[in-house]
């Protein structure tokens, strides 16, 4: 099996996706990181999922996680309710380093080529683009590449199978981002 | 003076204004100072590694590192957050005493640990109350800033300066207990007053936030009390180090490094935790410092400057005192105060040798140590303490200007300097020491 076997359709947000918006995609969709996305749908960087987090954790906890413990129920609470006041780009231009470098592999590239790029850029989700900066085609997840190990071992199973078959959004799937304020930008790869 | 020497000259000079304006990394200008010392001639690496007069100060650079990771392990404990939290409770949320508490506590810690680690713990701490209290946390972490600097003041590992005047000067922790905490506890009571003048008149108190603040839990943040425990026990005995090194003939490096091994096997730690608290950049800038300036007294600059000093003074201590503290304050203000004092601790030392080892003498080393540490709080890079404060401010979103903590640093520097000037007269010169 090769990435383009693997490829499919996440939904992509743009740096003025607020963080609620954000927080949404992850958890209908099962995700462990966001794509963003210019405003021509072009990936310009991944996150991983703990830095999606880092919207909702103050710095100064982050800083001293031992802070974190202080807090009763109803601080925590409202600590939460920070991501309402937050967007993807404050993110972005408080962390420049939280949105990696892009990890990509070609359609062509092999099972271990994608394991290794995830391995090597802690990534959880790669994007598949043909050769030499050419388009782009889509992603692969770490769930679809686990069920691609498991059934190259030949230990799949229904649901391995069906982790396979099925994208994250569906192919026919369209439209922007609930919520984000860009409506230009399309939801899913191409 | 030979060619060679007036390089030198030029070289720490380029070297220096690169430090001063910040145009290059600290780092890089005094490497960078020191690898042309090296080239002309000015030094060499037996003068510079082995030589604490001419080159690098091996017992400053290690007592920060033992510091560093003693602060390295307690840091895991969560102790600091621990306290700050059970000081803003204890002032039940009311904005100028849970103020007054967290100064308290960082002045103190500043003067058991040192000030820059200090204010690296309680800042955090800080916001996360100011949030609860819904006040702003810029005040807040002025003060504690300034109070750092003057709670650091009162003990040898209270403050950079101070670790290198202990060690040019041969001058004990005790010593420094002796001679500067009586002043910086009657310092610190002006201090807390003047921030009532300078932040607390304007702050309200909210019951509705002051139980907020009430409801945190300080206990949760103590993750491993065993860890705590024994590296309370392990800082106890630094401590007591510190206070007996000159019984038992260590140096305060040696003591802080056994301190440092100490808690490193009590922690159980592995090394990134502990490792991660060392400023390697900060060690590094010290070398590099400590070569510059050991070239400039391997070729007999500072001794020239020095004689042409002990001329000036002659036996006038108490003018030659005055001018040292609030020079010192006014050059600090402008320059950071490590590289200041590393360059003027030669000098000072010089001028104290040629003298008759009096009091009156003895009294330029206190004075330069007010006036370099207390100075430091005129301006944001007057002292490490205050660009740690306006960087951690900063990236949680509230900027402290250059301007804005002027205004505040340069009213609490001139008070603090200028009431040390009456200390110094009357206990050295009125009271003979």
């Amino acid at each position: 099996m090769r990435a383009a076997d693997l490829v499919e359709r996440v939904p992509l947000v743009t740096a003025g996706t607020d963080a609620v918006t954000a927080a949404r995609v992850l958890a209908e969709h099962r995700l462990t990181g966001l794509v963003v996305a210019d405003d021509d749908g072009v990936p310009v960087a991944v996150l991983g999922g703990p830095d999606v987090l880092r919207l909702v954790v103050p710095e100064y906890v982050l800083t001293n996680p031992a802070l974190a413990h202080v807090y009763d129920e109803e601080g925590s609470e409202e600590v939460v309710a920070r991501l309402r006041e937050r967007t993807l780009d404050d993110l972005l231009r408080s962390r420049p380093h939280a949105a990696r470098p892009l990890p990509s592999v070609a359609p062509d590239d092999t099972l271990i080529e994608i394991a290794s790029l995830m391995c090597e850029e802690q990534a959880t989700i790669v994007i598949v683009r043909e050769r030499h900066g050419g388009a782009f085609l889509g992603v692969v997840t770490l769930s679809r590449l686990a069920a691609a190990l498991l059934t190259t071992l030949g230990e799949g199973t229904d649901a391995v199978q069906a982790r396979l078959d099925v994208d994250v959004l569906p192919h026919d799937a369209a439209g922007p981002v609930a919520g984000d304020p860009d409506a230009g930008t399309a939801d899913a790869a191409p | 003076m030979t060619t060679q020497a007036w390089a030198a000259v030029v070289v720490f000079t380029v070297a220096y204004v690169l430090i001063a304006t910040e145009r290059v990394p600290r780092v890089a200008a005094a490497l960078g100072g020191a690898a042309a010392m090296v080239l002309i001639g000015a030094t060499d690496g037996e003068h510079a590694f082995f030589d604490t007069e001419t080159g690098v100060d091996w017992n400053v650079v290690f007592l920060l590192l033992g510091m560093m990771i003693i602060v390295g392990v307690l840091r895991q404990t969560g102790l600091f957050e621990y306290l700050a939290v059970w000081c803003a409770k204890r002032a039940r949320g009311r904005p100028f005493a849970v103020m007054t508490m967290l100064v308290l506590l960082t002045a103190v810690a500043s003067a058991a640990l040192d000030n820059v680690t200090t204010v690296l713990l309680v800042a955090p701490v800080t916001l996360l109350v100011c949030e609860r209290l819904g006040v702003a946390p810029i005040p807040f972490l002025l003060a504690e800033a300034m109070a750092s600097n003057i709670g650091g003041t009162a003990t040898l590992i209270g403050d950079p300066p101070n670790i290198i005047i202990a060690s040019r000067a041969d001058l004990s922790f005790t010593d420094f207990l002796v001679n500067l905490a009586p002043v910086v506890v009657a310092l610190m009571a002006v201090f807390v007053a003047l921030t009532w003048f300078l932040f607390g008149r304007s702050m309200r108190y909210d019951a509705e936030r002051a139980r907020r603040v009430m409801a945190l839990e300080e206990r949760e943040a103590i993750s491993d009390p065993r860890l705590l425990r024994r590296s309370l026990v392990v800082l106890g005995a630094v401590l007591v180090g510190f206070t007996l090194h000159s019984t038992f003939h260590l140096e305060p490096s040696v003591v802080a490094l056994l301190g440092a091994g100490a808690a490193v096997l009590v922690s159980r730690l592995s090394a990134d935790s502990y490792l991660d608290d060392v400023e390697w950049e900060t060690l590094v800038f010290f070398m590099g410092l400590f070569v510059m300036v050991g070239a400039l007294v391997n070729l007999g600059v500072v001794e020239r400057l020095a004689s042409a000093a002990t001329e000036a003074v002659g036996d006038r201590y108490l003018l030659a005192s005055t001018g040292l503290l609030f020079g010192s304050a006014v050059i600090s203000g402008i320059v950071d105060n490590i590289p200041y004092v590393a360059t003027v601790a030669p000098l000072v030392g010089d001028l104290v040798s040629a003298s008759d080892g009096s009091a009156q003498a003895r009294s330029l080393w206190w004075a330069l140590a007010l006036g370099a540490d207390l100075g430091g709080n005129a301006t944001a890079v007057g002292a490490s303490a205050n660009v740690v404060i306006t960087g951690i401010a900063a990236r949680n979103g509230h900027p402290i200007s250059f301007w804005q903590f002027t205004k505040y640093g340069s009213i609490v520097a001139a008070v603090t300097v200028t009431l040390s000037w009456p200390y110094l007269w009357l206990r050295y010169f009125v009271l003979g020491g």
